[in-house]
């Protein structure tokens, strides 16, 4: 991915590897300006891209199993109680601060 | 749809929030190895599979509106995408879209794109489209995308096939445009 300058089908070529390789963010990174601008008027890389998902789909999403799924859902599970928490606790936060820069207010005057 | 996975659907469009808690656990045992599946096209990386399902289920317990009269798996799947996978996906890469190039709209495109019909077809019968596509290749260009698929570099593609990498790319380009339009019967509704 070091080269400047790509032709589209090297562009292609490259997010598909950094599909497969899960490195999505370096390819990005690695677009110059005319390269996006080559990607953004090139239909044929959009077809293209997909396949490639659909590629990757089918040669490489079993591995991406993970085995424990109740660790999974273990965080999960933490996930929404932090929510719950926070949907809870906002109203009340909110309040409060009404409260205390009200206060502010009565204090300055 | 089996049995589990209609209770907990059920149980997750409920109003009552700790309910839906509850129908969390056996929803994530019923769909976790289908999202994640689905999901690893996207990111091609477990870690962050993960880290986007984590939010993803959380997501769906807090506003479960749009599960409400699913009744298939694939539509379920579909939804997911279109209604909860998508925005998290764009947030991924958000943090990192300030110093890109690429504009706004190609990176959505890029990231979290509109789901194709191709996209939509179940990872069995996708298989075999594939294998059947493949089957009509060149030999030369079968073999490139095998090796490819196996998770090999394009160096070890180009000696393989006693070649160069420029040549490998080329060819792995012009073939995956014609696995293109070979599949073009199930691609985009419009």
């Amino acid at each position: 991915m070091s080269d400047r300058n790509r032709e589209i089908h090297e562009l292609l070529v490259d997010y598909a590897d950094a599909l497969r390789d899960g490195c999505i963010p370096a390819f990005l990174k690695s677009l110059t300006r005319e390269e996006a601008e080559r990607i953004a008027s090139s239909w044929e890389f959009w077809d293209a891209t997909e396949i490639s998902r659909i590629l990757n789909g089918v040669g490489f999403a079993d591995k991406a199993v993970a085995p424990n799924v109740s660790l999974f859902i273990s965080r999960v599970d933490a996930e929404i109680a932090s929510r719950s928490k926070k949907s809870k606790a906002s109203p009340h936060g909110k309040r409060r601060n009404r409260t205390r820069s009200a206060a502010k207010r009565e204090n300055r005057t | 749809m089996n049995k589990r996975l209609r209770n907990a659907l059920k149980g997750l469009t409920n109003p009552d929030a700790e309910r839906r808690r509850r129908s969390m656990e056996p929803f994530v045992r019923s769909t976790f190895g289908m999202f994640i599946k689905y999901l690893y096209r996207y990111l091609g990386n477990e870690v962050e599979c993960e880290d986007v399902l984590e939010d993803v289920y959380a997501d769906i317990w807090e506003r479960p509106e749009r599960l409400r009269n699913i009744t298939s798996e694939k539509q379920l799947l579909k939804t997911v995408y279109l209604y909860y996978m998508r925005n998290r996906l764009r947030e991924v890469y958000r943090r990192i879209n300030r110093n890109l190039n690429l504009s706004q709209n190609s990176l959505k495109d890029l990231i979290a794109p509109e789901i194709g019909t191709l996209e939509m077809v179940s990872r069995s019968e996708l298989q075999d489209i594939l294998a059947q596509a493949l089957g009509k290749l060149k030999a030369r260009e079968r073999r490139a995308i095998e090796l490819w698929m196996q998770g090999a570099s394009n160096r070890a593609i180009a000696n393989e096939l006693n070649t160069t990498v420029g040549a490998v790319k080329m060819l792995e380009y012009r073939t995956i445009l014609k696995l293109r339009k070979m599949l073009c019967y199930y691609n985009r509704e419009d």
